[in-house]
């Protein structure tokens, strides 16, 4: 579902004309659309059943969650590593974004493969590889060490540092990719116009490119904020227990502790929050494109 | 929207046709699944155990990993099982038999009077035996080498991270309890006000292990140079040429147990493996590989002297019996507050 909004808010075509291609095209999606519903959201909904049928129809687990505060604790946690990842692969994001679309053939060309081939390599394999390089005894702190830069090892794993390292990492293309598109979209003229009405390079950032990327950042923000939210590996991995994320929580109650009635009810809880932010985002960007 | 969930429905019907299909495929050539917890651990049980079966009996042995109770349990509940024997932790076992989720062992298949009887009961089988020892690497400590449990809290004598096994199952809690000073005859019931405070003291510096190849690591890498382990992954640890310290003193043994899901599809099949898999032979077979105990009172004559010696049945003078029962009555109530403790 992100992923279509990210193409379209980025795409620089009137919606009319793809709304009216999407409603004929609508029969070669059916068999997807079948494939989803049974193998996604039949089981979803199963389980969101039990979350109000579990022990007893009622609902006492959602009251069991929002009275626990390991729980809402957890929930916090969740929206502090979801946000703090969101706006570090914004920071590093964007101009890696904007080489992509200004470098020449070559090197944009090589930057492109190696954001993309990141992607396509294992996200475990991935996850470990950053276990081996910042534990206490792993080649950062080592090197650090030898240098005589520290004198202990820093805590760069098991904790909030460790989990925004991972995802910044593995969430970044998802950011750099939508921004890349709307930079690219971006007639370069409009910069030289305003270098000749005398903006600053600073004016020309801040007042032309910024407003011009922001639904681009809109998006990949989006995006990334929302795949974040429900992250599972990397925060399992690279993560303490007392930084747990909702994700963590759910499985645990699932596997372990077999209360299927509570991983229901957060589950949904998580659903709806992130329905909503959802909502609201194509209510400020989504339709604001469509007007502009 | 009526006829896409018209399509859907025929889709789910021909996707129900072919999982049938496929099951029944399964069922007549003759094979069922075993489920374990991968590892070093789980290749063993198959070279002892599923080879030697199939050469015996024709029937293969499919192996699948790790053992997880989520699914277990929603396998038992659909009436879909794919799983025919799980290797489970013992309290698990003893919950899901009071909850209904197994078969009953067949024991005119199973030689009950050869077994372990700590380690048998009506709905299942030891499937090997094990002690959670005090593991720690040699390299991080010098001259000193960590004793008891108390030295796992004493972070001044041997500082660095401390490692424990990170799910609600019966041992850390015991440990945090020896540790502060409770008599092994008096740890149950468990004083979990006691044993939370204790873990307190050390709680920053604690790294959770999740799988046993995780310890492995943390210990060779000297990440977490000391804390709590499975004896056979330290013997495997030291068969590929690490250096391993170990101390015996008040290990907490437990066993695993061979269980069959309710309504599995081969159970006459899974009954033979279950012989098989605590068969003299196969028990001893397993022991020698792993390190872990048999749970077949005939298996240690079987092997060689040298591995029979450093097996946790060797090490009974302050061995301490995780209580089974407790923690199968108490499972949920302390994984509750375990989870939330640590998520503190």
């Amino acid at each position: 579902m992100t992923v279509t909004d990210a193409t379209t808010s980025t795409a620089p075509h009137a919606p009319s004309a793809s709304s009216r291609r999407a409603a004929r095209g609508f029969a070669p999606v059916t068999p997807a659309l079948a494939l989803v519903v049974f193998v996604f959201v039949l089981p979803v909904l199963a389980l969101l059943l039990r979350s109000v049928l579990e022990p007893q129809p009622g609902l006492q687990n959602y009251e069991a969650f929002f009275a626990s505060t390991t729980y809402l604790k957890v929930l916090g946690n969740t929206f502090l590593v979801a946000g703090t990842v969101t706006v570090v692969t914004v920071l590093l994001g964007f101009p890696v974004a904007w080489f992509l679309a200004i470098a020449p053939g070559f090197w944009s060309r090589l930057l492109f493969a190696i954001v993309i081939l990141s992607m396509w390599t294992n996200l475990l394999a991935r996850t470990y590889a950053w276990m081996v390089l910042l534990q206490r005894t792993g080649i950062i702190n080592r090197t650090l060490i030898d240098l005589g830069l520290i004198s202990g090892p820093l805590p760069l794993i098991n904790n909030l540092v460790g989990v925004t390292i991972g995802m910044t990492y593995i969430m970044l293309p998802f950011m750099i990719l939508p921004l890349h598109a709307t930079i690219r979209s971006i007639d370069p003229t409009v910069f030289q116009a305003a270098a000749l009405c005398g903006a600053s390079r600073w004016q020309a950032f801040t007042r032309v490119m910024l407003p011009l990327t922001a639904s681009g950042i809109a998006a990949g923000a989006l995006m990334v904020f929302v795949m974040s939210l429900g992250y599972f590996i990397t925060p399992a991995l690279l993560g303490g227990t007392s930084n747990m994320m909702l994700a963590e929580l759910i499985a645990q109650l699932v596997q372990s502790l077999l209360d299927w009635g509570l991983a229901g009810a957060a589950a949904l809880i998580l659903l709806t929050i992130t329905l909503a932010i959802y909502l609201v985002q194509l209510r400020f960007f989504g339709f604001g494109q469509a007007r502009s | 929207m009526s006829r896409t969930s018209k399509i859907g429905w025929i889709g789910g019907l021909a996707l129900g046709a072919l999982v049938a299909g496929a099951g029944l495929g399964i069922a007549q050539s003759g094979s069922i699944v075993f489920t374990s917890w991968g590892g070093t651990t789980q290749d063993a049980q198959k070279q002892s155990w599923a080879v030697p079966f199939t050469k015996k009996t024709g029937i293969a042995v499919k192996q699948d990993g790790p053992t997880d109770y989520g699914k277990f349990k929603a396998m038992v509940e659909s009436g879909n099982v794919s799983w025919d024997v799980v290797d489970v932790d013992g309290d698990f076992a003893a919950a899901a038999a009071k909850d209904g989720l197994l078969e009953p062992i067949d024991f005119s298949v199973v030689q009950r009077a050869d077994l372990d009887p700590r380690f048998v009961s009506d709905m299942a089988v030891g499937s090997f035996y094990y002690s959670f020892v005090l593991g720690f690497n040699p390299a991080s400590f010098g001259e000193k080498a960590p004793k008891s449990w108390a030295d796992v809290f004493d972070t001044k004598t041997f500082p660095g991270k401390r490692t424990f096994y990170k799910w609600s199952t019966p041992g850390v809690l015991e440990i945090a309890l020896l540790a502060d000073g409770v008599p092994a005859d008096k740890l149950y019931p468990l004083d979990l006000d006691r044993a939370f405070k204790k873990l307190d003291t050390i709680k920053a510096d604690i790294v959770w292990w999740g799988t046993g190849a995780q310890s492995q690591q943390l210990l060779a890498s000297g990440e977490a140079p000391i804390g709590q382990f499975w004896n056979g992954r330290l013997f495997a640890l030291e068969q590929g040429g690490t250096k391993v310290g170990i101390s015996w003193e008040q290990n907490l043994t437990a066993a695993d147990m061979l269980v069959v899901p309710k309504g599995s599809k081969n159970k006459e099949a899974a009954m033979k493996f279950l012989a098989e898999a605590t068969s003299p032979e196969g028990q001893a077979s397993f022991a020698t590989d792993s390190g872990y105990a048999p749970i077949n009172l005939k298996s240690p004559a079987l092997m060689p002297k040298n591995v029979a010696a450093d097996l946790p049945d060797q090490h009974t003078a302050s061995q301490i019996n995780l209580d089974m029962g407790y923690w199968a009555a108490h499972r949920d109530e302390i994984g509750k507050r375990w989870y939330a403790w640590q998520a503190q």
